[in-house]
């Protein structure tokens, strides 16, 4: 650096330092300054703009000035728009008419309203009381202190009564095991015990996720001050709206649970010790002392579930006549919604494991085999024509469906294919023909009939040799996509199926992911390949309305771009992650998982 | 060629300028004494902080105002009853610590309830400003509370979450008749380093932070909406785990590699029974959206909060669960940890929310019979 250009990063040093109100390197010198130093420092931070801009590039001064600018006069427009007095003006006012509108406003908001005015030992942008309205407004949720050693609430906020609709009256001095589900009372007690019933605390090494045994001496953890608490339980509500009066509206033990409506809390918080008052001042580290004179409680705040009846959590929404299942890649049933029996007449347990060729009928095949093939290639959902599915007396009931395949965001393979049935009619025709079609009986006389009546399938043989049971079809779909990913890996899709033998690992190809086959043993993730990490970092979010919606599924190339799905080995994974997880103008930086502690 | 006339001419503007730039800076001055600042803050702001600061100034005025007119409407005076009721009946019956107690509490109750939940208070408006932020934000993010509040969300927040972002700005009908909540995970920057100190800005890291909250429909002047959140650092801090919970390990792909024997109670599986196993063949069939957009989270941002799902109970039923999940770098094996090599995981802590219901039901194929495991 030439000795000009060092003295003014110096003095750009300096006015950094000063300009702690702004984190914006093109703002100006603070407003204090007379306006002689104002003149220089405008050129020297103009050079130091400057010198700010050589690393990236040589942008013309004018353009600086030019941005700094329209900044400016952007905020002032924002200004003239807050401000009642400067509304009516039609026409556009100067900065400094604004500015002085501006202070004539503050002037009047602090002169009228009470709320606002300052405290002369600490200023704040909101006085406390405020505060705590916005907070308790935003979170739904309510403070809370309770005693360890029986529950006892000592304290609840406000906030209580809107959330659970008990007065605080109602709640002070009781018990928060009358109010908390039965089944959850153990759970809730051993967050709140002082026991030393556990042994010794099991920890998560947070980097390497491994457990491993801690030397702390039992229950210190528990009893110290400080020590978190983070749990769930079902607490009464009181469904009762008119607030407090009723007594009697006062839930009692002895009522049944299916009375009583609960909602999910969510409590989390931390253990505080209250010494005696003879000691003055707060006790925050002598919470290990089991001092009878302190007592222990649990500080927490308590949030309701975004749902307090849990079906209404953003599932997709099914009407009576409708039930889901799940199929795997071949069509074989993996789950079964109950609502199927109504329909169909087989309990889950009936149909799980069995393909869904053993159901379809004969003239629905070759329609419902190439939507099979469709969902498996397809992001989209697909829908069926109408279709005859046999129930269990042999009849049969005329459904619809929609298919789509659900991908696993990291891998792009088909976990399975939900489908979501709707009846479209009960109509029992076919019924004589159909049923001796259904016995699946190795019976050679059925499977010759089955074979001369199915309809020629494309891609599925049927030369003499081979005998076609329906339930092969959908293995054959099935083993069709994963050879056909097979031959034709693409870069942007990881293609491996989960069901197949361990592949070859081909250094040509950049993005094989080899998945060993589950066998119980843990599994390995190997990447060979260069790293591409250039496209994700230039890609953007761009999945839009669908990670919102229930749409079919999302999955990481459509949403990064590809590139993340050229994984490789594990630095060039941690460089991939580290552009993630920064700035562009910063070097890696691990992230802090010192503040990642799980402890059992 | 500059002759004198010009040169006159030039002056005079010139001090011009000079007087009307002494002007505004007095005017300036005036407006960042009306804010109620510390006189250290003060002093150091520039004049476009002093516009973001005003701003922020009369938004939230006008906020309060409106909450306090909808409060009142909604018959709080009852609030004021109880408080009253509540401080006559503690006069009797309270120990003397559990008086102390309540009085800290009422005095400190903010301040407690944003120490509880690790996180701060942000009102963003629906164009992302934000509007403001409690005063402990700098303790999550080094920046402090006049250096952010009045700037735009996107300056600070990682591209890729713009999108999602915006998405959560957007005011809905709903959101006009019963305000609707927001929840979601974004990755902003941070000045804190390691020792806890503030760096600059230029060399700031991402923090992933859950946000929640609820959007406040202004019906006076829909520029005046905004969004009320909490927002806290994932991950969240050491907190004793219950019975209730069971941490498990994961590969990228949500299969499990490492589950902790609790699961045995909870869910009747063994884990040497999961290993390898997808967690999507495990939960209800309903719940694959939530749980997919959890598993982007954690690819994406490497935090997650996964709201209630629901998981397949062995032999029948289901529980409803929420996970917590972080994605962990992989790490080679070093002197101070001579482990083995772990490549990149998913380490989860699973939440048990509610018994086993419906004990009888079978409704996936892993609950069904042991002969169709692995």
């Amino acid at each position: 650096m030439t000795s000009a250009s060092a003295a003014g990063s110096s003095l750009s040093m300096e006015i950094t330092r000063k300009r702690k109100g702004s984190t914006d390197n093109q703002d100006l010198k603070p407003a204090s300054l007379n306006d002689v130093e104002m003149e220089e420092d405008q050129n020297r931070s103009d050079e130091e703009d400057q010198h700010a801009k050589i690393k990236c590039f040589r942008e013309p001064h004018s353009q600086i000035e030019k941005r700094r600018r329209d900044k400016m006069n952007n905020l002032i427009d924002k200004l003239s728009a807050m401000i009642p007095t400067c509304n009516p003006m039609s026409r556009k006012l100067d900065k400094l008419t604004v500015l002085r509108m501006a202070v004539q406003h503050l002037k009047s908001l602090k002169g009228s309203s009470n709320s606002f005015s300052e405290t002369s030992c600490k200023p704040s942008f909101l006085p406390d009381e405020e505060l705590k309205h916005l907070v308790l407004k935003a979170a739904d949720g309510f403070l809370f202190v309770v005693g360890c050693d029986r529950g006892k609430i000592i304290f609840v906020s406000e906030s209580i009564t809107k959330i659970l609709n008990y007065s605080r009256t109602e709640l002070i001095g009781q018990s928060l095991f009358d109010y908390v589900h039965p089944k959850d009372i153990g759970k809730v007690k051993e967050q709140l015990s002082a026991s030393e019933s556990h042994p010794r605390e099991r920890l998560i090494d947070a980097k390497t996720g491994l457990q491993v045994q801690a030397d702390l001496p039992v229950g210190a953890t528990r009893l110290c001050s400080g020590a978190r608490r983070s749990f769930f339980c079902r607490v009464k509500y009181n469904k009762i709206a008119v607030k407090n009066e009723e007594k009697d509206s006062h839930p009692n033990t002895s009522k049944k649970k299916e009375s009583q409506k609960y909602c999910t809390v969510y409590c989390t918080g931390y253990m505080r010790s209250w010494p005696n008052s003879h000691l003055g001042a707060e006790g925050e580290g002598d919470g290990d002392k089991q001092d009878s004179s302190q007592f222990s409680c649990l500080v927490a705040v308590g949030r309701v579930h975004s749902s307090s009846s849990p079906q209404l959590n953003g599932e997709v929404k099914v009407k009576p006549t409708e039930f889901i299942t799940r199929y795997a890649m071949d069509g074989k049933f993996t789950f079964v919604d109950q609502r199927a029996t109504t329909v169909l007449g087989y309990l889950p347990q009936e149909l799980l494991g069995t393909s869904c060729y053993e159901y379809f009928h004969q003239d629905d095949l070759p329609h419902l085999v190439d939507r099979h093939r469709k969902v498996l290639r397809s992001k989209d959902k697909i829908e069926t024509n109408c279709y005859k599915f046999k129930t269990k007396y042999g009849s049969f009931v005329t459904l619809q469906s929609q298919w789509f395949s659900f991908v696993n965001p990291w891998t792009k393979e088909v976990e399975y294919i939900v489908s979501t049935n709707t009846v479209v009619s009960y109509d029992n025709s076919r019924a004589g023909r159909s049923s001796k079609k259904a016995e699946q009986s190795s019976n050679s006389k059925t499977s010759e009939e089955c074979k001369k009546s199915l309809p020629v399938i494309p891609g599925i043989s049927t030369t003499s040799g081979t005998m076609v049971y329906a339930g092969s079809i959908g293995t054959h779909i099935a083993n069709e996509l994963l050879d056909f990913n097979r031959l034709n890996s693409s870069p942007s899709s990881g293609n491996v199926s989960p069901f197949s033998l361990p592949q070859e690992k081909s250094p040509q190809t950049l993005n094989q992911f080899t998945n060993s086959v589950p066998n119980g043993e843990t599994s390995e993730m190997e990447m060979p390949g260069k790293s591409t990490s250039d496209d994700a970092q230039a890609a953007s979010f761009s999945a839009g309305d669908s990670l919102m919606g229930d749409n079919s599924n999302l999955d990481l190339d459509s949403v990064v771009g590809p590139g993340l799905s050229n994984l490789t080995n594990d630095e060039a994974n941690m460089a991939l992650f580290m552009r993630f997880w920064e700035t562009d103008t910063n070097l890696a930086e691990t992230i802090d998982l010192e503040e990642m502690h799980w402890s059992l | 060629m500059m002759t004198a006339d010009k040169e006159k001419k030039r002056a005079i503007s010139r001090e011009a300028a000079r007087k009307r730039r002494r002007v505004e800076t007095d005017v300036f001055e005036d407006l960042s004494r009306l804010l109620p600042l510390q006189p250290s803050v003060r002093s150091h702001l520039d004049k476009p902080s002093i516009i973001r600061l005003t701003l922020s100034y009369i938004r939230m005025h006008t906020l309060l105002k409106e909450n306090m007119k909808t409060d009142a409407g909604a018959g709080d005076a009852t609030w004021v009853q109880h408080g009253l009721e509540v401080e006559e009946g503690f006069n009797g019956g309270q120990n003397v610590e559990q008086k102390e107690c309540w009085a800290f509490m009422q005095s400190e109750e903010v301040n407690m309830y944003l120490r509880v939940m690790e996180g701060f208070v942000m009102v963003l408006s629906t164009e992302g400003d934000m509007i403001f932020l409690s005063d402990n934000v700098s303790k999550y993010m080094g920046l402090t509370q006049t250096e952010l509040m009045g700037h735009n969300i996107f300056e600070y927040t990682h591209p890729c979450d713009h999108e999602e972002i915006r998405h959560n700005l957007r005011l809905t009908a709903e959101d006009v008749w019963c305000s609707q909540k927001r929840d979601f995970v974004m990755r902003i920057k941070s000045t804190l380093t390691h020792r806890g100190r503030s760096a600059n800005l230029k060399s700031a890291t991402w923090k992933v932070l859950h946000c929640q909250g609820r959007a406040k429909v202004c019906m006076a002047s829909s520029a005046a909406s905004c969004f009320l959140l909490t927002c806290r650092p994932l991950p969240l801090s050491h907190t004793l785990l219950s019975t209730h919970t069971f941490t498990s390990q994961h590969s990228m792909d949500m299969r499990f590699t490492y589950c902790d024997q609790r699961v045995a109670s909870l869910l009747g599986y063994r884990p040497n029974e999961l290993l390898g196993r997808s967690i999507y063949d495990l939960c209800h069939t309903l719940d694959t959206n939530c749980l997919n957009k959890n598993h982007l989270n954690l690819c994406l941002k490497s935090q997650s909060v996964s709201g209630q799902y629901r998981m397949m109970v062995k032999g029948g039923g289901y529980v409803w669960v929420e996970s917590h999940s972080a994605v962990i770098p992989s790490s080679r094996p070093s002197r101070s940890r001579p482990v083995t090599h772990q490549p990149l995981c998913i380490l989860t802590v699973t939440y048990v929310l509610s018994g086993v219901e419906e004990p009888s039901l079978q409704l996936s194929l892993d609950q069904t019979t042991d002969k169709y495991l692995s």
